[in-house]
């Protein structure tokens, strides 16, 4: 365990710390989560009282976005430098080279999430101040970082990149997106965790499959 | 009201243009993509036969 | 000609006999189909003439998902054996599948109108269709947009993998989301799930029909798929020679 965890801190050290030097990745992503916001409140004509219920679609209409966003970047940035082709000569099982992937994504991901959070809830009239509502969040974005980190290795080095990975995205992360905002409706309605159903269940089934599937999948994505 | 559009729904022959409309399109899908995969087997065959001429003379002309 | 020439192409005598076999079964057995359905089946007393798409559109549904559990079990095999000719079922069985796929959606619309009273509802079976589309067109787009051969063949096997694990997640997802969200829409005659006996010996009928034209379909396309490795190859030997 020790061999596989040192490899994947080291690669989410070198992520953090290029993205301090950088700062292109995050900042850039908040604005556009802060766009989306903007944009839905005149698609949807967000009045008073309907908040409540548009809220969580909107939430993960961002989320899910942004997400896509962040790593298609990600990579993107990791292809230009050609980090990954270091990553992967280095003495490095590719277990822990995706792990560490999924890490950094997904800590990226929370760090935006937790910034765009009270702002939404500002300005869509929430209260976010629900455990429910954060572990719903973690095991949502948890899914869209395994799902979208394979995906991103594959859409980074295919033509038309950009459009490459939400295509491939999407379809395959549809039962994280229902279940999500059907947890959030409930946590932001004040439910316990017993109140949530099978929604959380169904994003922790998801997560622990496509964790299982997806790092044996990765090592095929990467060989030469 | 409501029972005269069901009664219209009802009859039998009311609703023969969706079976028409059905199975065309199935007809024009299948065959559309037969006769597809078709037409570019034609074009490879008439492609690998010229360029295997070509190749059969290649070496001559060095 | 072009038959004699197919032969020595494809360098052997089985194949096309095959393939000309599997098309007169599927044929001959279409045409007794369609005999089956307008003049054997009986009208359905609620639904009426419109009730005989269903002969058609309940196989289709069925082989495209017969098919993409082909594309996953090619794709697996690939990933595992290397072999071009487990890519070679994927990819064709994935392309006859979105074909399928599509015609299931489209009778599906058709038959939703005079049916449920609405061209679209997000029912589950409906909705998993639609999702299963979009996840074999995304297969075959990374297919197409992949750098080298080698490497599309890989990623396509990773959509086909990831895609057929997660159809049973989207269709219970969908399942549980319809219980709580009904559709304003519920048509004033659910499904005739009455089947007589004749209408239910006619569907089986039918989706056998449909099994031998999936394989004669999958096999033009292999086909199809050699004769493009064969020019490649011949393409490959011109340049060298060039040089």
């Amino acid at each position: 365990m020790n061999g596989l965890l040192g490899p994947i801190l080291v690669i989410v050290w070198k992520d953090i710390l290029l993205e301090l030097r950088s700062r292109d990745l995050v900042v850039s992503i908040l604005v556009f989560g802060l766009l989306v916001v903007v944009v839905f409140n005149f698609a949807l004509n967000n009045a008073p009282g309907r908040a409540a219920e548009l809220a969580p679609g909107i939430l993960w209409v961002a989320f899910a976005f942004s997400a896509v966003l962040a790593m298609n970047r990600a990579f993107v940035r990791e292809q230009e430098q050609g980090g990954l082709e270091g990553l992967l000569i280095s003495p490095v099982s590719r277990d822990a080279i995706f792990l560490g992937k999924v890490l950094t994504s997904l800590i990226f991901m929370l760090l935006i999430e937790a910034a765009l959070l009270p702002v939404y809830a500002v300005m869509l009239d929430f209260s976010a101040l629900s455990l429910t509502l954060v572990l719903t969040i973690f095991l949502g974005t948890l899914g869209f970082a395994v799902v979208g980190t394979l995906f991103s290795a594959m859409a980074v080095q295919t033509r038309s990149r950009e459009i490459m990975l939400p295509v491939l995205f999407f379809p395959v992360v549809l039962p994280i997106i229902i279940a999500a905002v059907e947890a959030s409706t409930r946590a932001v309605g004040g439910e316990t965790f017993v109140g949530l159903g099978r929604w959380l269940p169904l994003i922790g089934i998801f997560d622990a499959l496509f964790l299982v599937i997806c790092p044996w999948i990765f090592a095929f994505v990467v060989e030469e | 009201m409501l029972e005269l559009i069901l009664l219209d729904t009802h009859l039998p022959s009311a609703n023969l243009p969706y079976l028409f409309a059905a199975f065309a399109i199935s007809w024009v899908v299948l065959f559309g993509y037969l006769f597809y995969v078709n037409r570019r087997q034609h074009e490879m065959r008439k492609e690998i036969t010229r360029l295997q001429h070509v190749l059969e003379q290649s070496p001559e002309n060095e | 000609m072009a038959a004699t020439q197919g032969i020595k192409s494809s360098g052997g005598l089985g194949i096309p006999s095959l393939k000309t076999g599997m098309a007169a079964i599927a044929g001959v057995m279409m045409l007794v189909d369609l005999y089956f359905i307008f003049m054997v089946a009986p009208t359905d007393a609620v639904l009426g003439h419109v009730q005989r798409v269903f002969y058609f559109h309940v196989p289709i549904a069925i082989m495209s998902f017969l098919a993409f559990f082909v594309v996953f079990l090619g794709s697996l095999m690939y990933l595992i054996k290397r072999t071009p000719k487990w890519d070679a079922i994927a990819h064709a069985s994935a392309e006859v599948g979105v074909v399928f796929v599509t015609l299931a959606l489209l009778t599906g619309i058709i038959w939703a109108r005079p049916v449920w009273n609405t061209w679209w509802t997000w029912e589950p079976r409906l909705t998993t269709t639609l999702i299963l589309w979009l996840i074999y067109v995304a297969y075959l787009m990374v297919r197409s947009y992949a750098p080298t051969e080698s490497k599309a063949a890989i990623y396509a096997a990773v959509m086909g993998i990831i895609g057929f694990v997660d159809v049973p997640i989207v269709y219970y997802s969908v399942v549980w989301w319809r219980s709580i969200h009904p559709s304003p829409v519920v048509g004033p005659f659910a499904e005739s799930d009455a089947l007589t006996g004749t209408m239910s010996l006619i569907l089986l009928y039918s989706l056998i029909t449909f099994v031998f034209l999936f394989i004669y379909m999958v096999m033009e396309r292999m086909s199809l798929r050699k004769m493009e490795e064969e020019l490649g190859k011949i393409r490959f030997s011109l340049r060298r020679r060039r040089r």
